[in-house]
């Protein structure tokens, strides 16, 4: 497949008369890795919403695969996969269950084999019987990620995937970021707050201040533009411009 | 994929321990129910024996057994208001559960993130609820059969175990009703204390007050058919009691009572049509949950609670 991965043009859209997304163009390529930086309320969420066909743009175009999010929704939703903030699944199944019912929604054939194969990729194959409603954040996110990606999408979406994990939590999701891209060959759309993972973990950011797009650069040229910041946060912060 | 999100939401169902609990009460009212027409049964057939045997003694004709005069399917009269009662109730929380989790814990985001068309995840539901439903009519039905074979001494004939089958054939239509108002309330709430609360206030207004209305305020209009409605001098509940062919909880008790031979007799064709009004609302309502899935924002999960 050609082109690139997500494809934004002039994409806007208003909630309760008020417009939380406005204009955004944003290309992400191929096996990229993207933060999608922005204070609470910039818009992110938004974002994803409208790229994971779950909610619909008020204007402009989004593309994903090259399928529109609207016209082309179920050629969008064959290939992505999804992980919102505070994942909850049910929580009276079992990790096994859960994953089942996901893959089946996925049109999977195979489903025993992919939840099985999934697990163990992930290394969570002790959890798969036992019911989720147990587990701490950290399973959860683990299982949740598992959901996300038992149908073997080409782009994966995440939410806030670091909140309310511990440290040793955060260590091991950003792992598995990093091995989903290099041995899947997966793109990733993450929104987040931790700029330390975006600096571990990232290829490219971009920046939303108040639904418009204020930056979006290579991590590498976003170093060489920025060569007086010590750190990504010192240039997130000039950026946003809340440093006098 | 209808069969996928039916099947997750039984399996789901099944585990929930309010669900369980409820039936669990649904299940030994109906078990009550059986007991006490036996032991009625039992008492007044006692009774009976010893006033055989007291006129026989006296050397005067016994009456005929009271029990040879009234139908077969008497003892189970009391199921009439079971269903209505506690029945409802389980179908709520089986309609609302089907829909909260996924309304509530954002759960539905990750459905709809997949390939899954909206009709399809309501029809799904809706399934599981009918087969929810189903199977506690049956397990119901079930009960009712071993409370007149104890009771009786001998399992019911065949034309009564068809009246039995039909009896609790509209209960399921009637129960499937109320699913569907549990989950028409579970989409338009986005909390879980209220969704719930909704539902419990139109089975009060269905159960209670329309009954109340379109039998010019008799008292008991709730738990028994009332044969005359409009006996009433007030013009106002004489212009509600013409609204009594929709008032569906008097059409169950009343095509129910026919059915179970407990009420005054009626052509059969009076008895279809009282089933009318009870599918045509189920209809409508599944039809409402098809619509309201459809334009239902489920990029947002609420707080429940």
């Amino acid at each position: 497949m050609n082109g690139p991965a997500i494809e934004i043009q002039g994409l806007g859209h208003r909630y309760n008369g008020n417009l939380v997304l406005h204009d955004v163009n944003l290309s992400i390529d191929r096996g990229e890795i993207f933060g999608f930086l922005g204070h609470n309320g910039a818009g992110k969420t938004t974002t994803v919403n409208i790229l994971t066909t779950l909610l619909q743009p008020t204007f402009g175009t989004a593309l994903v695969n090259g399928h529109d999010v609207v016209a082309e929704r179920y050629l969008v939703t064959a290939d992505i996969g999804y992980l919102p903030s505070e994942v909850r699944m049910y929580p009276h199944m079992t990790a096994a269950e859960n994953l089942t019912f996901f893959a089946e929604l996925s049109g999977l054939t195979d489903v025993k084999r992919a939840v099985a194969e999934t697990l163990d990729y992930l290394n969570c194959s002790e959890l798969a019987d036992h019911r989720v409603g147990s587990f701490s954040t950290g399973m959860r996110q683990r299982i949740g990620i598992a959901q996300a990606i038992v149908h073997r999408p080409s782009v994966l979406f995440l939410d806030e995937p670091t909140a309310g994990l511990d440290p040793a939590g955060i260590r091991q999701l950003r792992q598995t970021i990093l091995d989903l891209n290099r041995d899947l060959g997966m793109t990733v759309f993450m929104n987040t707050h931790q700029l330390s993972e975006v600096s571990r973990v990232c290829t490219t950011i971009g920046v939303l201040n108040s639904g418009e797009l204020i930056y979006n650069a290579s991590m590498e040229e976003t170093i060489r533009r920025f060569p007086d910041e010590k750190s990504l946060e010192d240039i997130y912060v000039r950026m946003e411009g809340t440093l006098p | 994929m209808i069969a996928t999100v039916a099947r997750q939401q039984l399996l789901s169902l099944r585990r929930q321990r309010v669900f369980l609990a409820t039936l669990g009460m649904f299940v030994a009212m109906t078990a009550a129910a059986g007991i006490l027409g036996w032991s009625s049964h039992n008492t007044i057939v006692r009774v009976y024996d010893q006033a055989v045997r007291l006129l026989a003694a006296k050397g005067q004709p016994a009456p005929p057994n009271p029990f040879l005069l009234k139908p077969e399917l008497s003892l189970l009269s009391n199921m009439v208001i079971y269903v209505p009662m506690l029945g409802a109730l389980l179908a709520l929380l089986v309609g609302h559960l089907s829909l909260a989790d996924d309304e509530i814990t954002g759960l539905g985001r990750l459905i709809f993130s997949r390939r899954v068309s909206r009709a399809g995840y309501a029809t799904g539901k809706i399934v599981a609820a009918a087969v929810a439903l189903g199977v506690i009519v049956l397990v119901a039905m079930g009960l009712s059969i071993v409370s007149l074979l104890v009771a009786n001494g001998a399992l019911p004939g065949l034309a009564a175990l068809g009246r039995l089958g039909l009896f609790y054939a509209l209960s399921w239509l009637y129960l499937m009703v109320f699913a569907l108002i549990g989950m028409t309330a579970a989409l338009l709430s986005r909390r879980r204390s209220l969704g719930l609360l909704s539902a419990m206030g139109a089975w009060l207004v269905i159960t209670f007050a329309i009954p109340q209305f379109t039998s010019g305020v008799r008292p008991t209009a709730s738990l028994n058919p009332i044969v005359d409605p409009a006996g009433t001098s007030q013009r106002f509940f004489q212009i509600t009691a013409r609204a009594r062919p929709i008032s569906i909880a008097e059409q169950y008790k009343w095509a129910s009572g026919h059915i179970l031979v407990t009420a005054p007799a009626e052509p059969a064709w009076q008895t279809v049509l009282r089933a009318v009004p009870i599918l045509f609302a189920a209809a409508l309502l599944a039809l409402a949950v098809v619509a309201l899935v459809r334009r239902h924002d489920f990029s947002r999960s609420s707080n429940g609670e």
